[in-house]
C-alpha cells in the first residue's frame, strides 16, 4: 500500500513538473563581449529583468567570448543542428550567416509593431547592416558602437607650453590627421631608450576595423556595399597605411600593435595620451581613470567618416514556432528604451533606441558624463560597416597583412596587394 | 588448446576498449583523411571528391609553411631545456637537497592550475607597459620588449610560458624513474671515488634512459598539440607569427569553414605524428639499458 502512495506521489510531481516546463519556453541565448570591463554581469542582470516581466519565458544566457568565439561557437551550433534561438554576432557576420541559411527575416514582426513607424525609433546608422541582399532585415541592432578618440586632458594641459609654442590648443583634441601627428609627437615623452608616455595608441586586435575609419575619412572604403567588390588597394587606404606606419615606424609615437583588451588599460594607467578605442570601452574608463579625460569625432582627413561597430541580435532557423516568437519578445526588450539606455550607461554602448536619449534617468548621466554624447552625435558621419560572405577569412586577410605592415615587415603597398588578393579569393571561396 | 582459449579470452577482455578505440580513434582518422580528398566549405557546403586540391592548395599558402616553421620551432626550441632543466631538478629532489618541499611545490604548482588561468596570468606578466616582465628588464636597463604584441617575440613568449607549465610534469616523471634506480650501485661508485657528476653520468643517465624516451615522446606529442594558451594569448598573432599546426587546423575547421582543408592539416599532423613516433622507438628503443639489476 505504502508503495502504491509512493509511486502515485512521484506520478502525480512528475506530471506537474513536467506540465509546467512545458508552459514556459525556454531560449538559449549567445552573446559576445567585445570590449574590456565586467559586461556579463550587467548582462545577466537584464536577462532577470527580462525573465521577472515574462514569467512564461525561461532565457539560457551563454557567455561565448569574444565576438571572433561568438561567431565560431554560433556557426558550429548551426552546423550541428542545434543552433540558439537567438545570438548577438558582430555585424559583419551576417552574410555568412544567410549563406548558411542560419536566421530568420523579422520583417513579419516588425510589421506587427508597426513596420516604418517601429524602426523611427532606432538610430538608423546601425540599420545599415541588418539587411541581407533580398531587401529583408535579418539583424537587429543591440550593442553598437563606433570607434572614437579618447584624450587625456591633464596630459595635454602639462604639454600646454611645448603645444602653445607650435600653434596647437592644449584645450582640445586633434581633429585632422596632420593634427593627430603633431599632437602626437608633442605628447611623446622619452627618457633614454624608453618610452614614458605615448603620444597615441592605434590598437591591435581590431585594426581593420579602426583602418576603415581611416579609410573612409579619406573618402574610401574597403569592400562595397555590395558585398562583392574589393577595394582595399586604393590610393587613399594606401595613404592611410603609410600614415599609420609613420607614426609606429618612424616617429615610435604610437607603440605597434598593441593588442585590443590592454590598451583601455593603457590609457587608464597613463601610458599614453590619445587612444583609438570603441565606446563600448567607456564605461571602464569613466569608472576607473583618475583623470580628467575627453571623447572626440575621430580626426578627419578629407571628411570626418568611420564605420559603425558591433553586434546585431539574430533570430535563429530550425526552431520552434514558440521560440522564435518569444525570441522576438527578448529583443524588443532589450532594446526597449528603458534597457538600450541602461545598456548604454553600463557599457558606453550607443543607446539604439533614440527614446533611451529622453529619460530623466539618460539625460542625468550624460550632463555628468558629456563625453558619452560624442558616438552618438558622430552617428552623422557613420558608414555601414563593410559586409562579405567568408568574413572570417577576409578579416583574417586584412589584419594579418595590416600587422605584416605596421611590423615593418613588408611594404605597405605590398600588404595592400597581398591583402586584396586573399579577399578576392575568400569572396569567391577559392 | 587451452592456449587459443586463453587468446579468446584476452580478446573478449579487450573488446569494450576496442570497441571506443575504433569509434573514437581509428574511425574519426579515417574519415578525416577521406575528407582532406573533399571540398567542403562556406560556399559549398555539401562534401564533394577533389582529389588533391586542398593539398594542393596549402603547398601555395604562404600561412602553411609558416605555420610548419613555428611548430617545429616550438617542438625543439622547448623540448630540449624542459627535459635537461625537469632532470636535473628531480636529481637535485631526489639527492634531498636543502628546500626541497619549496622546490617540489613551486616546480609542479604550475602543472596543478588550469591552462586559462595560467594563459591570463601571463598575458599581465607579458603586458608591455604595466606586465612585471618589462618593468624588471627596464630595472635592469634593458629594453622592453613587445611580447605577444610584436611578431618577434610572440611565439618565444608562448614557449617560455609553456616551459613554465610543463617542467614539474616531466620532473615528477624523472623523480619517479629515479626511484627506480638501484641506490647500491651509488654507494657502490661513491667508495670507488666516483665524484657527483660521474655518478650521474655513469649510472643514472644510461639507467633513466626508458624514462627519457617517454619523457621524449610525450614532450613531443604535447608540443606538437599546444593550442589553449595560443587561443587564449595571441590568437595566433601578430600576422600568424604564433600560429601553430592544431591552431591552424582550428582556425580553418571553425574560423574560416573550410572543413576540406582543415582535413588536409590534420592528415598531414597525422603522419607526421605517426613517423616521429616510428623513428623515435626505432632509433632509441633499441639503445635502451631497461634494467639496473
Amino acid at each position: 500500500m505504502k508503495r502504491k502512495i509512493f509511486f502515485s506521489v512521484i506520478c502525480a510531481l512528475t506530471i506537474a513538473f513536467a506540465s509546467s516546463a512545458s508552459a514556459k519556453v525556454k531560449i538559449k541565448f549567445f552573446y559576445p563581449v567585445g570590449v574590456a570591463g565586467p559586461l556579463v554581469k550587467v548582462m545577466n542582470g537584464m536577462v532577470a529583468d527580462f525573465e521577472k516581466q515574462n514569467p512564461d519565458i525561461d532565457i539560457e544566457p551563454v557567455y561565448a567570448g569574444n565576438y571572433n568565439q561568438t561567431m565560431q561557437k554560433v556557426q558550429t551550433a548551426v552546423m550541428g543542428g542545434n543552433p540558439p534561438d537567438v545570438a548577438v554576432v558582430e555585424i559583419s557576420e551576417l552574410y555568412s550567416l544567410l549563406q548558411m541559411d542560419a536566421l530568420i527575416p523579422l520583417d513579419g514582426y516588425i510589421q506587427k509593431e508597426g513596420g516604418k513607424a517601429f524602426l523611427k525609433d532606432y538610430f538608423k546608422g546601425f540599420l545599415g547592416n541588418a539587411y541581407g541582399r533580398d531587401g529583408k532585415m535579418y539583424g537587429f541592432p543591440f550593442q553598437r558602437s563606433t570607434p572614437i578618440l579618447y584624450w587625456n586632458k591633464d596630459m595635454f594641459k602639462a604639454a600646454a607650453a611645448k603645444l602653445k609654442a607650435v600653434g596647437l590648443d592644449p584645450d582640445r583634441p586633434p581633429q585632422t590627421w596632420d593634427e593627430l601627428v603633431a599632437y602626437a609627437k608633442i605628447l611623446t615623452i622619452r627618457q633614454g631608450n624608453q618610452t614614458k608616455q605615448y603620444g597615441l595608441i592605434i590598437p591591435g586586435g581590431w585594426d581593420d576595423w579602426i583602418f576603415e575609419a581611416f579609410s573612409r575619412q579619406n573618402g574610401s572604403q574597403l569592400i562595397k556595399s555590395d558585398g562583392l567588390t574589393v577595394t582595399f588597394n586604393t590610393p587613399e587606404n594606401l595613404e592611410a597605411l603609410k600614415l599609420w606606419v609613420k607614426l609606429m615606424q618612424e616617429l615610435k609615437v604610437c607603440p605597434v600593435l598593441r593588442p585590443w583588451n590592454i590598451t583601455p588599460d593603457d590609457f587608464i594607467g597613463g601610458v599614453t595620451a590619445m587612444m583609438y578605442y570603441s565606446t563600448g570601452g567607456m564605461a571602464k574608463v569613466r569608472k576607473t581613470a583618475k583623470f580628467n579625460w575627453g571623447a572626440a569625432f575621430q580626426p578627419k582627413h578629407k571628411q570626418y567618416g568611420t564605420p559603425v561597430g558591433g553586434g546585431d541580435f539574430h533570430i535563429f532557423k530550425g526552431i520552434p514556432k514558440k521560440n522564435q516568437d518569444a525570441a522576438w519578445r527578448f529583443i524588443k526588450f532589450m532594446t526597449s528604451p528603458q534597457m538600450a539606455a541602461h545598456w548604454s550607461i553600463e557599457s558606453g554602448y550607443v543607446s539604439v533606441n533614440k527614446k533611451g536619449y529622453n529619460l530623466p534617468k539618460m539625460k542625468a548621466f550624460l550632463k555628468k558624463f558629456p563625453q558619452m554624447k560624442v558616438a552618438r552625435d558622430q552617428l552623422k558621419y557613420a558608414y555601414p560597416k563593410m559586409m562579405a560572405v567568408n568574413y572570417q577569412l577576409i578579416r583574417n586577410a586584412m589584419t594579418t597583412n595590416l600587422d605584416a605592415a605596421l611590423e615593418g615587415q613588408k611594404t605597405p603597398e605590398q600588404a595592400l596587394a597581398d591583402a586584396q588578393k586573399l579577399m578576392e579569393k575568400a569572396i569567391k571561396g577559392q | 588448446m587451452t592456449e587459443k582459449l586463453e587468446n579468446l579470452k584476452c580478446y573478449l577482455f579487450l573488446f569494450p576498449g576496442l570497441i571506443f578505440l575504433f569509434l573514437f580513434t581509428y574511425i574519426p582518422i579515417f574519415w578525416s583523411v577521406w575528407l582532406s580528398f573533399n571540398r567542403w566549405n562556406l560556399l559549398s557546403p555539401k562534401p564533394r571528391f577533389a582529389g588533391l586540391e586542398n593539398f594542393i592548395r596549402l603547398w601555395n599558402d604562404e600561412v602553411f609553411w609558416i605555420v610548419m616553421k613555428n611548430t617545429f620551432a616550438f617542438v625543439t626550441i622547448s623540448i630540449f631545456p624542459t627535459m635537461i632543466l625537469a632532470l636535473i631538478f628531480a636529481i637535485l629532489i631526489d639527492e634531498r637537497m636543502k628546500g626541497r618541499v619549496y622546490y617540489i611545490y613551486s616546480l609542479f604548482y604550475p602543472t596543478l592550475i588550469p591552462m586559462a588561468a595560467a594563459a591570463m596570468l601571463w598575458v599581465y606578466i607579458y603586458s608591455p607597459n604595466l606586465g612585471i616582465l618589462n618593468i624588471l628588464l627596464a630595472k635592469f636597463g634593458l629594453p622592453k620588449l613587445g611580447w605577444l604584441g610584436s611578431s618577434k617575440t610572440s611565439l618565444w613568449a608562448l614557449i617560455i610560458m609553456t616551459f613554465w607549465k610543463n617542467l614539474g610534469f616531466f620532473m615528477l616523471i624523472y623523480l619517479s624513474g629515479l626511484q627506480n634506480v638501484n641506490r647500491e650501485l651509488y654507494e657502490a661508485a661513491y667508495i670507488d671515488g666516483a665524484g657527483w657528476w660521474r655518478r650521474h653520468i655513469q649510472i643514472t643517465f644510461p639507467l633513466i634512459g626508458p624514462t627519457s624516451l617517454f619523457v621524449l615522446v610525450v614532450a613531443i606529442i604535447l608540443t606538437f598539440r599546444v593550442f589553449d594558451q595560443i587561443q587564449l594569448m595571441t590568437e595566433g598573432g601578430p600576422g600568424n607569427s604564433s600560429n601553430v599546426i592544431v591552431y591552424y587546423i582550428f582556425e580553418n575547421g571553425f574560423k574560416f569553414f573550410d572543413w576540406g582543408k582543415a582535413n588536409a592539416l590534420t592528415a598531414i599532423l597525422v603522419v607526421i605524428m605517426l613517423t616521429l613516433t616510428v623513428l623515435i622507438f626505432g632509433i632509441f628503443g633499441k639503445r635502451i639499458t631497461y634494467t639496473s639489476d
